[in-house]
């Protein structure tokens, strides 16, 4: 009698296991195709932005003979700088322009010849002059660098019929002529990262938009760290618990989930309308991301505070060490790698924030690289977006140049974070 | 006035012999709440100079809870309110001019987990005298130090690594340290709560035989649920039940011979 | 009174009620087997039966085999239990009791012994009269001592140890006797110096039963009342 119910149950239960296995292996591999799914994704993204971004570190220079002459320059003396600065480059280069291609007679023909190299070349000369300024009457090789529409023919159309940017077939034979010539090559685009954004492609940088982005993260870490620090450890140690914290507490919550650009208004509605803080600047964006990042270090410094085990406060309370001792000697050395680890992800979320940025003006187009929290800048986001919308074939190339810089910032702090966490964190 | 209503209303005497001459520490009319519920009914009871007393009783008899007002550590719990009087060498520690701060240097506690401050081995036992300010220069710390560790038995064992954190410590090792930390202040009482619960035979027979050796220079009182540990260590033994004093006498009088009736059915394993 | 038995019966560990129980119910066996062989040794003497008092003789080991065995229980209880208070009592006094419920045994082993000397010696039967009387009296009192242990009733073992002081003052005159005899008839030294022996067992019967009871009192009360004023020990068993 038993044996049978125990033969009924062992068929049971082993119909049953098959069953319990196959649901697991059912899950696991929906969890296998998700994360390739992901996975997938995430290297499709990187490849595009990779091959659109990488020929952005590159730069076609154009080689040429230059003669610093003082008539074309319309001045006398190379060390006086005010003459220097109102000397006339422009035609400076297209003379050596003409010079070094004769045949080139019309109007037209001459247009194209003056577009291979960079419209802002004049300030480059310039520069050189201003800091040697013993070369004015002497002819010396250079290297020039080339308009954007020449790189971009240069690096994806060379040989070929495809047509990359506005380039005419006049400047394509030049090209292939100064190739011929070995008088063309790219080089590593240190532009790209000394000049701030330009107009024109080959001179954009994104030294202003990072300069921008760091001395807002700076106001930024200087208000939200000690804050948020701060209330989460009046909140969690020292606050009575009533209603009115149970009411901030949700409220707290409830910020971390309001859309950034909320912040970005409440910053224009305050801080520039109220108080007349200037638009654009770095000061005004970091008080507006502190505001957005605050929740986020709130929470996950509460959540460090609160994993500190109550062992310890009651050891630190039983030794007789006040609230205040118990705080500063025992939970926050214990809690600090979390309290640290939350403010880096805040702020590589201020880092790559936008909307709110709009907002407060930040969007503006600055030529010079800031170097206060009251110049105006744009952050580097933003001069992604900038960049994004403008119509240049070359702008794509260093949006996506820009994007794997951002990137790179970002994977760069979230592997401190989590360095960090490592190195700090402590087993009890 | 409303005092003494409570206490008749909540009626009860406690058997055996809960005062002494001349005690350390001395409750009376003790009332614990939490909230509305009430823990603790009018406890009287005396702790007597350099003795032992063990508190047992079943879960949630209050125990724990009269050992934590002995120090207030109570206070650290909003809901929680005493009544009634504590007295320690006769002052009120509940006074106003009480400091809390310098009632726990002089009433020292010791936990049922131990709890070594993820620090040094020379840290955890240094940090109390710190923070009072006991000592001026670095060799008195280091002196207090040697002296309370080897005092607990652990000196030989961790003279070489004072430097290396006390969480890798054994947790019998981690328990004397904590006792060490403890009796570094040189307080008048300490208190323990379950210090034995969480570690193996042989770690709980180091902590008791360190027991019986302060006891020549503090007061000890313990609480346990271990009997056989309360008959080992203590002289004096006090059965709570259901947050009242149901009888103590000495030790070896309460394990063969109690008076009142719950304490022979708890102690000979009745109720639980 | 039957109040102690429920309580033992109401641990939380009803295997430890077991134990104690069954100890319990060991003890009252031997106390049974000793009553026995203590009546079989008087009767082969009333009816002078020398094989029958040989008989009782070779039987004591089974009183040995009960003492060791309970006092192994017993170990092993106090080994695996660590009894306490009324548990701690009992099992102690329970140790104690065997201890001398096996010396009344060996007692008795004696005293059948000699009574079988004398029987082959073949001495006048008034000769054990008196012996026979006390003989019966402490059967009582040792039948009344187990019926004390079985129910743990302390007021009846004060009596019984009451009992046991009036049949000591006895055998003073009963060795008195034994030695008028010897005086009278030196022949009859030899039969009458068993007797003695005999009588001194008996008395010695009686003190284990006192003992006993004692731990009777001991055990129900957790007061040690031996060598007290039997008012004294009066007072204690009244008390509460």
């Amino acid at each position: 009698m038993t044996t049978d119910v125990d033969k009924h149950n062992l068929e049971k239960r082993r119909a049953h296991i098959k069953k319990r296995y196959k649901a697991e292996r059912r899950f696991r591999s929906f969890g296998i195709a998700a994360v390739s799914f992901g996975l997938l994704c995430v290297v499709i993204l990187f490849t595009d932005i990779i091959g659109k971004g990488m020929g952005a570190f590159r730069q076609t220079y154009v080689q040429m003979e230059m003669t610093f002459d003082a008539n074309t320059l319309g001045i006398t003396d190379a060390n006086d700088q005010a003459q220097v600065k109102g000397a006339n480059f422009g035609g400076l280069v297209k003379k050596n322009l003409r010079d070094a291609y004769p045949q080139y007679k019309t109007r037209k023909d001459k247009k194209a010849l003056y577009g291979i190299v960079s419209s802002e070349i004049g300030l480059i000369l310039r520069d050189d002059l201003l800091a040697n300024p013993e070369k004015l009457g002497t002819t010396e090789t250079i290297w020039l660098l080339a308009d954007d529409d020449i790189d971009m023919h240069y690096k994806y159309a060379l040989g070929t019929d495809k047509q990359v940017g506005r380039i005419s077939e006049l400047q394509k034979n030049i090209v292939d002529e100064l190739h011929a010539a070995g008088k063309v090559e790219k080089r590593f685009n240190r532009l790209f990262f000394t000049n701030a954004a330009s107009r024109e492609p080959e001179l954009a940088g994104i030294k202003g938009a990072l300069m921008g982005s760091f001395l807002t993260l700076i106001v930024t870490l200087i208000l939200s760290f000690p804050i948020g620090i701060a209330t989460a450890i009046y909140l969690e140690e020292f606050a009575p618990k009533n209603k009115i914290t149970d009411f901030i507490e949700v409220n707290i919550n409830n910020l971390a989930a309001v859309p950034s650009i909320i912040f970005g208004l409440l910053g224009l509605a305050i801080f520039i309308n109220f108080f007349g803080v200037p638009r654009s600047v770095p000061l005004v964006g970091g008080l507006v991301l502190a505001l957005m990042t605050l929740p986020t270090i709130i929470i996950s410094s509460r959540a460090a505070i609160k994993a500190v085990p109550p062992s310890i406060r009651e050891a630190a309370y039983g030794m007789g060490a006040s609230k205040m001792q118990t705080v500063t000697h025992h939970v926050l050395p214990l809690a600090m790698p979390g309290m640290l680890t939350g403010t880096i992800i805040g702020m590589a979320q201020a880092l790559g924030e936008t909307a709110p940025l709009l907002m407060i003006g930040m969007v503006a187009f600055i030529v010079d690289v800031p170097s206060s929290i009251t110049d105006s800048a744009t952050v580097l986001p933003v001069q992604i977006f900038l960049w994004a919308d403008s119509p240049e074939r070359a702008f794509i190339e260093r949006t996506s140049a820009a994007i794997m810089v951002l990137l790179a910032f970002l994977i760069v702090m979230n592997s401190f974070a989590v360095w960090l966490r490592k190195k700090l964190e402590r087993r009890w | 006035m409303n005092m003494s209503e409570h206490t008749q209303q909540n009626e009860h005497k406690t058997e055996g012999t809960p005062l002494l001459d001349d005690p350390r520490m001395s409750t009376r009319g003790v009332d614990v709440f939490y909230g509305d519920k009430q823990a603790i009914f009018n406890v009287d009871l005396d702790i007597g100079k350099n003795q032992v007393l063990a508190m047992i009783g079943p879960s949630g008899c209050g125990k724990s809870t009269f050992l934590r007002c002995l120090n207030r550590m109570n206070d650290t719990i909003d809901i929680c309110k005493v009544t009634g009087s504590i007295s320690l060498d006769g002052e009120d520690i509940y006074d106003r001019k009480i400091d809390v701060v310098e009632l726990r240097a002089r009433v020292g506690m010791v936990f049922q987990k131990p709890n070594p401050f993820p620090k040094s081995i020379y840290e955890n036992v240094a940090y109390g005298p710190r923070i009072h300010g006991l000592v001026d220069h670095k060799v008195d710390l280091d002196e207090i130090v040697e002296k309370s560790l080897v005092r607990c038995g652990l000196w030989k064992e961790v003279r070489d690594r004072l430097d290396q954190p006390a969480t890798g410590l054994s947790g019998g090792q981690q328990q004397r340290l904590c006792i060490a930390r403890a009796i570094a202040i040189n307080p008048e009482v300490v208190l323990m709560d379950e210090p034995c619960s969480a570690l193996d035979p042989i770690a709980t027979a180091t902590v008791e035989e360190l027991i019986s050796e302060l006891s020549e220079r503090f007061t000890i009182s313990i609480v346990t649920h271990s009997m056989q540990q309360a008959a080992r260590v203590s002289q004096r033994t006090a059965y709570f039940h259901l947050g009242k004093l149901i009888e103590v006498g000495d030790t070896d009088q309460i394990f063969t011979n109690p008076t009142h009736q719950l304490t022979e059915e708890y102690i000979t394993g009745r109720i639980g | 009174m039957s109040e102690k038995k429920t309580i033992i019966g109401t641990h939380i560990s009803k295997q430890f009620d077991q134990e104690l129980e069954d100890i319990r119910e060991r003890v009252l066996q031997m106390g049974g087997l000793v009553e026995e062989q203590f009546g079989r040794v008087m009767t082969a003497l009333m009816d002078g039966d020398a094989d029958q008092a040989a008989l009782v003789a070779a039987e004591d080991y089974k009183i040995n085999q009960f003492e060791m065995e309970i006092d192994e229980e017993c170990v092993l209880i106090l080994a695996r239990r660590q009894p306490t208070a009324s548990d701690l009592r009992l099992v102690v006094a329970v140790t104690k009791c065997i201890r001398d419920l096996e010396r009344i045994g060996d007692e008795t082993e004696r005293m059948a012994r000699m009574i079988q000397n004398s029987i082959e010696i073949e001495s006048p039967e008034n000769y054990y009269k008196g012996f026979l009387a006390a003989g019966e009296s402490i059967r009582k009192l040792l039948q009344s001592t187990l019926d004390c242990f079985a129910r743990m009733d302390v007021m009846s073992a004060v009596k019984q140890m009451r009992e046991a002081y009036i049949i000591d003052r006895e055998f003073h005159s009963m060795t008195k006797q034994l030695v008028d005899r010897m005086k009278k008839d030196p022949e009859s030294i030899t039969s009458a110096l068993d007797m003695m022996w005999a009588t001194r067992c008996l008395e010695k019967v009686g003190d284990h039963c006192v003992n006993i009871l004692e731990n009777v009192v001991y055990s129900v009360k957790g007061q040690d009342v031996r060598h007290q004023h039997l008012d004294e020990v009066e007072e204690t068993v009244k008390q509460s």
